[in-house]
């Protein structure tokens, strides 16, 4: 048995270097996306993996005013998030380390790698690091309600906040049975957008002063901190899509392990989570970036969907 | 067996003479007219004392109505006269007090009408002497206390007090028969100091305020 | 049993010790030593003696008789242990802490008036803690009250530390008052002072006991903090030199709870009656808002130990909604999500002991360096203080709830609490508890903005005046005091199953944990796992990764230099401290989210330079404020309308002598009348 054990560990780490590994090329295809959408060519979908080599072996530039913590944020940033990848499955309908932690725990890791970054911002002494760091503080402080309500409402319907239980359940039943669970994906999709900087919450290529809240934050970093940055940021979008993509549309999880099986399963993935992120940029290109104020309308919209989302289950 | 009847009868002409004589100080206004009514009382309430003494047979009461009469009926008003000469006050009247003075002697009907129904509710009517005066002393306590609310002048004032004293000096003669002598002696040193302080308080306050309107200690109020 | 008897003697000798040396020898050069060094070896051993209470049985002992009614007696269960455990380990870290702190006051003349007020306040909290019988606890804690009193209004020079030293009195004169009733009431029914007959619960009415427990929870909670009585936390907490504001925010509040705890779960057997329900919403309500409440004004606050006082009424309440939930589920029978409500709550009261206290002693410690407490006068503190920025960024990590360290356990504890409301056999319960996890996650994002602006605006970036540039780092005992409880904070969070472990033998509970390695998990109705977490497990996985990316990083990227250059300041050159985030604009975003709660005026005059050109400006003064609803209409309206009917009242106050007879004479005339009538028949 113990074989069947350090096979699943296996499956657990493969699964976890999917998730890796593949996000940047899910920020490619949604730029891609995008450019064509908007009569570009557009870089190849390959690009950021090239970004992240490249800057890997740049110089660094460290500004004089910030102390450890800016060092040390991006190396934080990366290991929260790829530890939380460790509990979400992929291809698999649970995952082998369900039993360490459960989808808290996940929230409680991105919210570490947040609260470190918005430290960063403010490390710099500049004005650009304080204005990302409030207006991040201000969308973080509305959504964590919408969040919890949406967790709660996830795990009324399937019994649980370990993930792999909330999967295997997810994968027993069809969304038409429960519609409560359709108010939860709406919430959920809104939640995603706003923790991966998507309009209308903010526009992950822009410069501006007027309209970045993630990427001031991370302005001042450069070569290896950067690449960090980027591609954790990379990573947090990458489970955000799988655990929409598990909840709400999780058919075709592989139940044995076999090489056929996981192999199917991977392509399925790759596929779904392909045409999660080609929607979500169909999304972007029809809105515009809102004013900072109006935002929380939008995500009290989440929290009253999420609401609607409980009151089903007591129905 | 006619004896004990017109003891009966003594006493309560005494107790009637004693309540006409306190009616007395209520209706004077003059500062000299109420020390006069004063000394009337307090004369008759010695030889009430004496009755007693004369009826129930204890001779310390002779004693004690002879104090009586010595301390309260002369030391004291020639104290008080002496303050009232000294006093430059232009006005040596009490004018306008606060329940004029008609209506204070009904009210002190009143009151002596409550201390009799008040006693006879009380338990202890073992005694003549007791039944008879207990109400009267109730009064003369109440009529005192009476005096000092609806009068301006502080002299008034000082002369409800003494009748107050009055009553319950009758109170506890007519109640313990004359509790011990020392006791007695006491309580009148007592009165007469205070009496020497008051006036001597009397005294300065007229000279402070120019008057002995107590009006004046109302500006000590915390505002 | 006798060696427990003699730990207690010596605990309270050496507190003796601490506060008459402390005393006598004034003004010498090892003052500090003298008083704060018995009180720190008093802290330990009173942690021993927790520790054997928990491993034997629970002390009881009777020491004097005065007439049967009022017996000294002690009674140490687990219950009184875990707090003591509490008491114990705070003052511990605080006493060495003080070695070195309060040689600030050294100028002082009553310098050692804070020593002696200092062992006497933990004395006296130990003593109400461990007594039995209601006239030693109100003397006790009576006692607790005057010492904080006098320990706030140490600095007394400052005007406004008087206030709120009055405040603070009448307030928690007010809940000594609730709570006194409380136990009357008891009394009255069981005929005896000891807490032993208030155990006894079949004689004591339902409808009595409820009473009693509304009534002590009010008084208790005062003291705790919960709104609307908490105006006088942040008065009082911040007025008192730093030690002390450890001490009570840390450990008083915990007092309160300590009393709160005693009346549910020990005079009352909770799960007998349905009534509990409401008093377990009712709970749940008063700690909700006081959660809410507590964080929203701490994130606007710009005092730092006003900030850390309000973050306490947040955290004491939800310690609150982890009681309350478990008097609601064990009103319903639910014995094992009762448990774990409860463990939630105490593991949160442990650990805002823990981490507040560490939070106070730094924010005493940035004090004691920079003179100042405005956070708009601090910044970049952590090139100067660095062991102190570490300890508060430990401290702030642990307040919000992140993992790994001990917050995030309660945090989760509580949430999983919340989450299982579903199994409560009452629809309308389970709604308006869903509410409860809404505001319940806001405070919990708001708490997250609170500390990254405090210890942001502090620690990072420049410094904003001469204070804070000339800061330096503290001497060695605060930092070991500090140290002390940052390490309980990272233990506590690695390897919960020890906060586990003394919850559970403390408090009888039915729940059986055994290795460092257990995972916490709650099974849900169809069996499967609801939820699990395992810390240990959580810690390896982070250093892997870390490990994997540092090896990756080296692989991939070659070598690299590091270059040490200016902020990007778009060209401009020479960024002054002038152009960073401020602390108020930092928190503008959410204070106009919130604005209804906080009612913000902005006031703005320009100075020009002519009136024709009004773009061209001299000089822009802004005033910024927000208001205290609280403060203003609660308690102002109730002032202005008690002092409306008490100047009526005062017409009674007439200066002349004649009314004052006329009163006398009334009220002999109606007691005679009164007899009269009473004797005739």
């Amino acid at each position: 048995m113990s074989d069947f054990f350090m096979l699943e560990y296996g499956l657990g780490i493969l699964q976890v270097i999917l998730i890796i590994s593949l996000s940047p090329l899910i920020v490619g295809i949604m730029r891609k996306t995008k450019a064509k959408s908007q009569k570009r060519i557009g870089s190849g979908i390959f690009q950021p993996y090239y970004d992240i080599i490249k800057l890997l072996r740049k110089d660094e530039i460290v500004s004089d005013q910030s102390s450890w913590i800016f060092r040390a944020t991006p190396w934080i940033n990366f290991v929260t998030t790829t530890s939380a990848a460790f509990f979400i499955p992929t291809f698999l309908v649970y995952s082998p380390f369900g039993v360490v932690g459960d989808i808290l725990l996940v929230v409680g890791l991105f919210a570490l790698g947040r609260f470190f970054t918005m430290l960063a911002g403010l490390d710099v002494a500049s004005s650009f690091g304080g204005l990302g760091s409030s207006r991040e503080m201000m969308i973080s402080v509305l959504v964590e309600p919408a969040l919890f309500m949406t967790i709660f409402v996830i795990a009324l319907f399937y019994g649980g906040t370990n993930i792999s239980t909330i999967v295997s359940s997810a994968n027993d039943t069809s969304i038409l049975i429960v519609p409560g669970i359709l108010f939860a994906l709406i919430a959920f999709f809104i939640i995603m957008m706003a923790e991966t900087g998507k309009l209308p919450f903010d526009n992950p290529s822009t410069h501006l002063e007027l309209t970045m809240i993630h990427e001031s934050m991370i302005l001042e970093y450069s070569g290896k901190s950067l690449a960090l940055m980027e591609w954790s940021h990379a990573i947090k979008q990458m489970i955000l899509f799988t655990l929409f993509v598990d909840i709400f549309f999780p058919w075709s999880f592989v139940e044995q392990i076999s090489l056929v099986g996981i192999s199917l399963g991977i392509l399925v993935f790759i596929a779904k989570v392909s045409a999660l992120a080609s929607f979500t940029t169909f999304i972007e290109t029809r809105v515009a970036k809102w004013r900072l104020f109006r935002v929380s309308d939008l995500i009290a919209m989440a929290i009253s969907s999420s609401m609607i989302g409980v009151i089903f289950f007591f129905l | 067996m006619f004896d004990l009847p017109t003891q009966i009868d003594l006493l309560h002409v005494s107790a009637v003479i004693l309540l006409i004589a306190t009616f007395g100080i209520v209706v004077r206004r003059g500062f000299s007219d109420l020390l006069h009514a004063y000394r009337y009382q307090t004369i008759i309430l010695a030889g009430v004392v004496a009755l007693i003494a004369f009826v129930t047979g204890i001779w310390e009461l002779y004693i004690v109505s002879a104090l009586t009469l010595g301390i309260k009926a002369i030391i004291i008003p020639k104290v008080l006269f002496y303050v009232t000469k000294k006093l430059d006050s232009p006005i040596k009247l009490e004018m306008n007090p606060y329940v004029s003075l008609r209506i204070s002697v009904i009210v002190s009907a009143l009151l002596v009408t409550m201390s009799y129904f008040t006693a006879l509710q009380l338990p202890i009517s073992s005694d003549d002497t007791i039944s008879v005066f207990l109400p009267v002393s109730f009064s003369l306590f109440f009529i005192g206390l009476f005096i000092i609310i609806s009068r301006r002048k502080a002299l008034s004032q000082i002369v409800g007090l003494l009748t107050i004293e009055n009553g319950l000096f009758l109170f506890a003669v007519v109640v313990t028969h004359g509790f011990s002598l020392i006791i007695e002696i006491g309580l009148m040193a007592d009165i007469l100091v205070g009496v020497i302080i008051s006036s001597i308080l009397l005294f300065r306050m007229s000279q402070t305020f120019d008057s002995i309107d107590i009006k004046n200690l109302e500006s000590l109020r915390d505002d | 049993m006798s060696e427990n008897l003699f730990i207690i003697y010596v605990i309270f000798i050496f507190f003796s010790i601490g506060a008459t040396l402390g005393l006598f020898t004034r003004g010498q050069k090892y003052n500090t030593y003298f008083t704060y060094i018995p009180s720190a070896f008093a802290s330990f051993l009173t942690i021993v003696l927790s520790l054997t209470v928990f491993s034997s049985e629970n002390i009881h002992l009777t020491f004097f008789n005065i007439q049967h009614l009022f017996d000294f007696e002690i009674f140490i269960d687990g219950v009184a242990a875990f707090f003591l455990l509490i008491i114990g380990l705070i003052s511990f870290a605080i006493s060495i802490y003080s070695l070195s702190y309060s040689k600030k006051f050294d100028d002082k003349k009553n310098n050692s008036a804070l020593g002696m007020l200092f062992n006497v306040f933990i004395i006296s909290m130990i003593l109400v803690v461990i007594s039995n019988n209601v006239f030693f606890f109100l003397i006790f804690w009576e006692l607790m009250s005057l010492t904080s009193f006098f320990l706030v209004i140490y600095e007394h020079e400052n005007k406004d530390n008087l206030k709120s030293g009055m405040t603070y009195l009448v307030m928690t004169h007010l809940g000594t008052g609730f709570i006194f009733a409380s136990f009357i009431l008891m009394y009255t029914q069981t005929g005896n002072f000891s807490f032993d007959s208030f155990r006894d619960i079949s004689i004591i009415p339902q409808y009595v006991k409820d009473i009693a427990f509304v009534l002590a929870f009010v008084g208790f909670g005062t003291k705790a903090g919960m709104v609307p009585l908490h105006t006088w936390l942040p008065k009082a907490h911040p007025s008192a030199p730093s030690n002390v504001s450890a001490l009570m925010s840390a450990v008083m509040l915990k007092i309160a709870i300590y009393g709160m705890v005693r009346y549910l779960f020990d005079f009352n057997a909770v799960d007998s009656s349905p009534d509990y329900v409401w008093l377990g919403m009712g709970i749940i309500v008063v700690g909700s808002i006081s959660a809410l409440v507590g964080i929203l004004y701490a994130l606007v606050e710009n005092d730092i130990k006003r900030a850390l006082a309000f973050s306490s009424i947040e955290n004491v309440g939800i310690i609150f909604i982890g009681l309350g939930l478990s008097v609601v589920f064990a009103a319903f029978h639910l014995q094992s999500l009762s448990v774990l409500a409860f463990i939630a709550s105490m593991f949160h009261t442990l650990n805002h002991s823990i981490f507040k206290g560490l939070l106070f002693m730094t924010a005493g410690s940035i004090h004691y360096s920079t003179h100042t407490k405005n956070i708009e006068d601090l910044g970049g503190l952590i090139k100067k203080m660095p062991w102190t920025a570490v300890m508060f960024l430990v401290g702030s990590i642990a307040i919000i709830g992140l993992p790994p360290l001990n917050g995030f356990i309660s945090e989760w504890l509580t949430l999983q609490s919340l989450l299982a409301v579903f199994q409560i056999p009452s629809n309308i319960l389970q709604v308006s508890l869903a509410f409860a996890i809404l505001v319940f996650a806001l405070t919990i994002g708001l708490s997250g903005a609170t500390f990254v602006r405090l210890f942001g605006i502090t620690f990072l970036s420049k410094s904003r005046s001469t204070k804070a540039a000339n800061a330096v780092e503290v001497p060695k005992f605060m930092l070991i005091g500090k140290a002390i409880l940052a390490s309980s904070c990272i233990l506590l969070g690695i390897l919960p199953f020890l906060g586990m472990n003394l919850i559970v033998s403390a408090f009888n509970l039915p729940y059986m944990p055994s290795s460092p390695f257990e995972t916490i998990s709650i099974a849900n109705t169809v069996d499967s796992n609801f939820a699990s977490l395992m810390m240990p497990g959580v810690l390896v996985i982070l250093t892997s990764v870390f490990v994997g990316i540092f090896v990756f990083v080296r692989i991939i990227g070659c070598k690299t230099k590091t270059v040490k250059y200016g902020t990007w300041d778009c060209g401009f050159g020479n960024l002054s401290e002038k152009t960073q985030y401020t602390a108020t604009s930092l928190a503008e975003p959410l204070r106009r989210i919130f604005g209804v709660f906080y009612k913000p005026h902005n006031e703005i005059n320009a100075d020009f330079y002519t009136k024709e050109n009004l773009y061209l400006k001299k000089s822009i003064h802004v005033i910024s404020t927000t208001r205290d609803i609280f403060d203003e209409k609660l308690y102002g309206k109730t002032i202005s309308g008690s002092l409306f009917v008490l100047n009526k009242i005062r017409k009674i106050q007439s200066g002349k002598v004649n009314v004052y007879i006329l009163y006398i004479m009334i009220t002999l005339i109606a007691l005679l009348l009164f007899v009269g009538f009473g004797a005739h028949e």
